[in-house]
C-alpha cells in the first residue's frame, strides 16, 4: 500500500518585530502577555501595519522555493471563533499568497511546492490539568500573537515518511542558509500533515512541533491507516491531534466539508506591489544555497559528494565552520574527514550543534596540527576531541596538562622492551612467522603508553627488537 | 456656566451624550477654546468608548485616535462622546444600547443617523463647538440634514481611522460636522492627512480648507444626476434642493443633468461589503480581552455565544447573520465577490461624470426627518432604502458634504454635494456659496 503526503509548514520568521505591530518577536525572559500591544491583541480601534522585512524573507524564500512570485499581494481575513486568536480572525493570505507553483529537488525527485504566503500566529494555550480533549481551562499567553510566520503548502508529492523527514530537512536547510529562521528557537517549524492511503480518505494531523515528531506522527498515522485498510475498516475523513508523548494520533473532529473559514480581503491592509526593482535587489544579495553549496565544496576543496553533502545538510554553521577552517589549515581533505568522522559524531552524543558548542575553528585546527607535529598521536586526537568538543578548551593546553604527547625515544625503547620480556608466547608466535602476532604486541605497547605513541614508530620498534632477538 | 454643565443639560434634554469629560482641557493652536465632540465610535484616551454598543460597555481605549490627538495638538479640549446607532449600524439613531438621541427641531423625531449625537450637540451648542462624526454608508451626511448643520464626509483615506472602532474598513471615514460651513472646513483642515498608523491613509498633505470658503461658485460645473431624484424622494424636499442648486448657478455655476446608471445597484453592494466586513469586525468581541464580561461558565463557545447574546442589539445580530451569510462558501462569488465589482462599476460612474463636471448635487435624504412612530413601522429592509442617496459616494470614496437649503414640514433638508476624491476644497466653496445666500 502507498501513501500519499502532503505538508503545510509553518516557520517562525526572524524578524525584530510582529508581522503587523512593532511588539519585538524575542520572547526570551518574558513574562506571559508582557509582550503585547493593541494591535497584536486586536483592540477595537488599533489597525494593523505590515512589517516589510517579513515581506522580504517571504519573498527570498519564495525565490529559493523557485516559486513564482505574484505581483501584487493582498491580505486576507480568515475567520473562525478560537480563544488563541485575538481577532477571532486570523490575517492570512488566501486569494492572493506570495508565491504559488515551485518545487525542491531530493535527488531526482520533484517534490512540488503549491503555494508559499505570509500570516500571523496565534497566541499560545497552554492547557491546564491535562491535554487538548482533557484540560480543566486554557491559559492564553498572547506573547506570541502576531509573529510573523510563513506557511509553505506541498503538493501531496510525499510517498513515505523518510522522505518527508529528507524534505523537511532539506527544507531546514534552505531556511537556514537564508537566514529568514531561528532552527534553535522552540516552535519554530510546526507541520500540519495530509496522510492517505492508496487513495483513500485524507487525514489531516494539525500542530506536529519538531521533526522528530513529523517522523513519529506520520509513521504512526500511515501504520494506524494501514491496519485499518487491511482489517476492511474505512479510513474515515478528519482532523488529528498528535500527542508528543505517546507518540500517537487521535481524532479531534470528522471533517465531512472543506473547512469554511468566510474569507474576506483584510480591508485595513493595501494592496503591496511586488515590483521589479525590490525584489531583484533581494534576489541579487541571496546568499548561497545548499545545493549550489555542495557543489562548490566539491569543486573548491576536491571532498566527496557525501561528506560535502553531510557538512552543508548539517546546517549553515557547520558550512561555515568548515570553511573557516579550511583557512587555517592546509587539507581540506583531513579537515572533512575528521569534521564528518570525529567531531559530529562527539557533537551528537553530547546533544549539541556547532553552533551552540565551544568549538571554534581556532581551535580544532591545531587539533590537526597537533598530529602534524608529531606532537601527539592519531588515536590521542581521536580521544581528545571528546573532552575538546565539551570544554573548547586549547588541545595544546590540554596535551600540555595532561601530559599527553608522544614519549620520547628512549622512554618508548623502554615500554617496548617490557612489552616483549612479559609477552614470551606473542613474541615466539611471530618468530615462527605468524606475523599478526605483531599486532597484539603494538596494542599492548600503546596500552601502556595510554597512546603517547605513534602506530608507526611502535611498529618499527617491536618488529626491529624482535628480528634482532635470539630465538 | 461651564461648557460641561451646558453639556450635562443638553444631554438630559436630548440624549446627545454616551460619556462627558469631567474637565475641558484646552490649549493654543487652530482650535483653541473649542470644545469638540467625538463620536463614541472613535476612540479617546482614558475616554469609555463603546461605539453605542453595550458589548463595549467599559472598554477604556489607552490611545488617542490620530484624529483626537490632531485635535488636542491643536489646542482643542475633548467634550465627550456623542450617542450613535450601535456600531454605526443605522440610519435613525434608533438602534443604541445607550438610549436613543432626539432631535432638536421636534423631540419626536429622528435625529438621524448614526452619527446623531454629533448632530444635535451641533445643532444646539451655544459654545464654541465642532463635532468629530464618522460615516460608513451615510452617517455624517444624514443627521447633518435631519439636524440642519453641516457634515462633511472626506475622501476614503483623507483622514486616519487609527482609533475607529470598525463598522467596515474599506468603507469607513471619520469626517466632521460644524453650525457653519467655515466651521466644519475647520475641523477637516485639522484632522485630514498621512498617518503612519493606518496603511489606507492618503499621502497626499493636507491643505487649508478654510479658504475655500469664499461664498463664490463663480465657474463650478454642477451637475445634477436624475437617478437621485426617482421615485421615494419627497417632492418638498425635491423642491428645497432645487432651491439650493438655482442659489448655486445664481453665484455663478452652470448646471447640467448627468447620468449615474448603476446607482440602483450601489444599495445592495454597499450593505454586501459592509456587513460581510463587520461581521468579521465584530467577531473580536467575545467577552475575553475588553468590553463585556460575564462569570466564566461553560466552554469557550458556550461563553462567548452567551456573552455576544447578551452585549449585541437586534441589528448587530441581523447584519452579523448577513455578512456571514454572504461570505461563506458556496455564496461568497454571488455576493461578496460580486458586490466588490459592482462597486468598481459605481466608481466609473462618478469617474465619468467628474469628467464633465466639478461638483454633484443631489438632496441628501429622500425625506425630512422622520417621528419615531413612523420608523417603529418600517420594516430593516425600508431602513436600508432610506440611505439610497448616500451609499454610491460612499461606496465610490468620493467626498460629500450635506448643506442645509430650507425647511420642508418645519424640518431641515439638506442638500448633497460630491466631488471627485481629494477634491473637498471644490465642496467646501460650493457649499458655502449655498450658505451665504441663505
Amino acid at each position: 500500500m502507498k501513501a500519499t503526503i502532503g505538508l503545510e509548514i509553518h516557520v517562525h520568521l526572524l524578524t525584530d518585530s510582529k508581522l503587523f505591530c512593532s511588539c519585538r518577536t524575542s520572547l526570551m525572559g518574558k513574562e506571559p502577555n508582557e509582550n503585547t500591544c493593541p494591535i497584536c491583541l486586536g483592540f477595537p480601534g488599533s489597525k494593523p501595519k505590515a512589517n516589510k522585512r517579513a515581506i522580504d524573507h517571504g519573498i527570498v524564500l519564495a525565490k529559493a522555493l523557485s516559486c513564482s512570485l505574484v505581483p501584487e499581494i493582498r491580505f486576507s481575513r480568515k475567520n473562525y471563533f478560537y480563544p488563541d486568536m485575538p481577532k477571532n480572525f486570523q490575517i492570512t493570505q488566501y486569494e492572493v499568497p506570495l508565491a504559488m507553483n515551485g518545487y525542491v529537488m531530493l535527488g531526482n525527485r520533484k517534490i512540488r511546492i503549491r503555494r508559499v504566503h505570509l500570516e500571523e500566529d496565534p497566541a499560545k494555550l497552554i492547557h491546564v490539568g491535562g491535554d487538548i480533549t482533557t484540560a480543566r481551562y486554557n491559559h492564553i499567553d498572547y506573547n506570541r500573537a502576531g509573529i510573523p510566520l510563513v506557511e509553505i503548502v506541498t503538493e501531496p508529492d510525499l510517498e513515505d515518511t523518510k522522505e518527508a523527514r529528507l524534505f523537511l530537512e532539506k527544507l531546514s536547510v534552505i531556511l537556514d542558509h537564508l537566514g529568514v529562521y531561528d532552527p534553535t528557537t522552540e516552535g519554530a517549524i510546526r507541520v500540519d500533515a495530509n496522510v492517505s492511503i492508496d487513495g483513500g480518505q485524507r487525514v489531516e494531523v494539525k500542530n506536529i512541533t519538531g521533526f522528530r515528531n513529523v517522523e513519529k506522527a506520520l509513521n504512526y498515522e500511515v501504520v494506524r491507516q494501514k491496519s485499518m485498510a487491511n482489517m476492511g475498516i474505512d479510513v474515515s475523513r478528519e482532523t488529528r491531534h498528535f500527542d508528543a508523548e505517546s507518540g500517537t494520533t487521535s481524532s479531534l473532529r470528522k471533517k465531512e466539508t472543506e473547512d469554511d473559514y468566510g474569507y474576506i480581503i483584510e480591508p485595513d491592509l493595501v494592496k503591496i506591489k511586488l515590483h521589479s526593482e525590490w525584489v531583484d535587489k533581494l534576489t541579487e544579495s541571496m546568499p548561497e544555497l545548499p545545493d549550489h553549496r555542495i557543489e562548490r565544496f566539491i569543486e573548491q576543496y576536491s571532498i566527496g559528494r557525501f561528506q560535502a553533502g553531510i557538512i552543508v545538510n548539517t546546517g549553515l554553521q557547520l558550512s561555515l565552520f568548515y570553511e573557516e577552517c579550511c583557512n587555517l589549515y592546509k587539507d581540506p581533505k583531513i579537515v572533512v574527514n575528521w569534521i564528518v568522522t570525529y567531531l559530529l559524531k562527539s557533537l551528537n552524543y553530547e546533544r549539541l550543534n556547532i553552533k551552540e558548542s565551544k568549538v571554534k575553528p581556532e581551535t580544532f585546527v591545531e587539533l590537526l596540527k597537533l598530529i602534524d607535529e608529531g606532537v601527539i598521536s592519531e588515536r590521542t586526537a581521536k580521544e581528545l576531541i571528546k573532552e575538546y568538543t565539551v570544554s573548547g578548551e586549547s588541545p595544546r593546553k590540554i596535551v600540555k596538562e595532561k601530559n599527553l604527547s608522544l614519549m620520547s625515544e628512549d622512554e618508548l625503547h623502554k615500554v617496548v622492551s617490557e612489552v616483549i620480556e612479559e609477552n614470551p608466547k606473542a613474541v615466539n608466535d611471530y618468530q615462527s612467522g605468524h606475523v599478526k602476532a605483531a599486532e597484539y604486541l603494538i596494542g599492548q605497547v600503546l596500552r601502556k603508553t595510554r597512546a603517547r605513541a605513534a602506530v608507526d614508530t611502535v611498529r618499527k620498534l617491536i618488529t626491529d627488537m624482535m628480528e634482532s632477538k635470539p630465538r | 456656566m461651564t461648557t460641561i454643565e451646558k453639556a450635562h443639560l443638553i444631554n438630559e434634554k436630548y440624549k446627545a451624550f454616551n460619556f462627558i469629560a469631567e474637565a475641558l482641557e484646552g490649549g493654543e493652536g487652530l482650535l483653541s477654546g473649542v470644545a469638540v465632540s467625538v463620536k463614541d465610535n472613535v476612540c479617546v484616551n482614558g475616554m469609555q468608548s463603546t461605539a453605542g454598543s453595550k458589548i463595549l460597555e467599559g472598554y477604556i481605549p489607552p490611545f488617542d485616535a490620530t484624529v483626537v490627538a490632531k485635535c488636542r495638538a491643536e489646542g482643542a479640549g475633548i467634550l465627550g462622546k456623542t450617542t450613535q446607532d450601535e456600531f454605526g449600524f443605522g440610519t435613525f439613531n434608533v438602534n443604541t444600547g445607550y438610549g436613543v438621541p432626539l432631535n432638536p427641531h421636534d423631540p419626536e423625531r429622528s435625529t438621524g443617523g448614526s452619527s446623531g449625537g454629533a448632530a444635535v450637540v451641533t445643532a444646539v451648542a451655544d459654545f464654541p463647538h465642532l463635532a468629530i462624526a464618522e460615516s460608513t454608508g451615510g452617517s455624517i451626511s444624514c443627521p447633518a440634514s435631519f439636524c440642519g448643520v453641516v457634515g462633511i464626509t472626506p475622501t476614503y483615506g483623507r483622514t486616519s481611522r487609527w482609533g475607529l472602532i470598525d463598522y467596515a474598513n474599506s468603507l469607513d471615514k471619520i469626517g466632521c460636522m460644524g453650525k457653519t460651513v467655515r466651521e466644519a472646513a475647520l475641523l477637516l483642515t485639522v484632522i485630514s492627512g498621512p498617518d503612519k498608523y493606518d496603511s489606507t491613509v492618503l499621502h497626499e498633505p493636507t491643505q487649508d480648507y478654510t479658504s475655500y470658503a469664499d461664498g463664490c461658485a463663480e465657474g463650478l460645473k454642477i451637475g445634477v444626476p436624475e437617478e437621485y431624484f426617482g421615485e421615494g424622494v419627497d417632492t418638498g424636499v425635491t423642491e428645497k434642493v432645487w432651491t439650493g442648486i438655482k442659489t448655486l448657478e445664481s453665484e455663478g455655476a452652470t448646471v447640467t443633468e448627468v447620468s449615474m446608471p448603476f446607482t440602483k445597484h450601489s444599495l445592495s453592494s454597499y450593505y454586501i461589503i459592509a456587513m460581510a466586513e463587520a461581521s468579521t469586525n465584530l467577531a473580536k468581541l467575545c467577552g475575553l480581552r475588553y468590553g463585556l464580561h460575564m462569570p466564566l461558565e461553560g466552554n469557550f463557545d458556550e461563553y462567548f455565544s452567551e456573552v455576544r447574546t447578551l452585549g449585541f442589539g437586534e441589528e448587530a445580530k441581523r447584519r452579523i447573520i448577513l455578512g456571514t451569510f454572504t461570505r461563506m462558501a458556496g455564496y461568497r462569488d454571488a455576493y461578496y465577490l460580486k458586490a466588490l465589482k459592482v462597486r468598481t462599476k459605481v466608481i466609473e460612474d462618478f469617474k465619468r461624470a467628474f469628467k464633465h463636471v466639478d461638483v454633484l448635487a443631489a438632496p441628501t435624504m429622500p425625506v425630512v426627518a422622520p417621528k419615531f412612530s413612523e420608523i417603529a413601522e418600517l420594516e430593516p429592509i425600508q431602513h436600508y432604502m432610506m440611505d439610497i442617496l448616500t451609499v454610491a459616494p460612499n461606496l465610490a470614496g468620493v467626498p460629500m458634504i450635506s448643506v442645509p437649503c430650507g425647511e420642508h414640514l418645519g424640518m431641515p433638508v439638506g442638500l448633497h454635494l460630491m466631488t471627485d476624491h481629494l477634491e473637498e476644497g471644490k465642496l467646501v466653496k460650493a457649499a458655502s456659496a449655498v450658505e451665504g445666500a441663505r
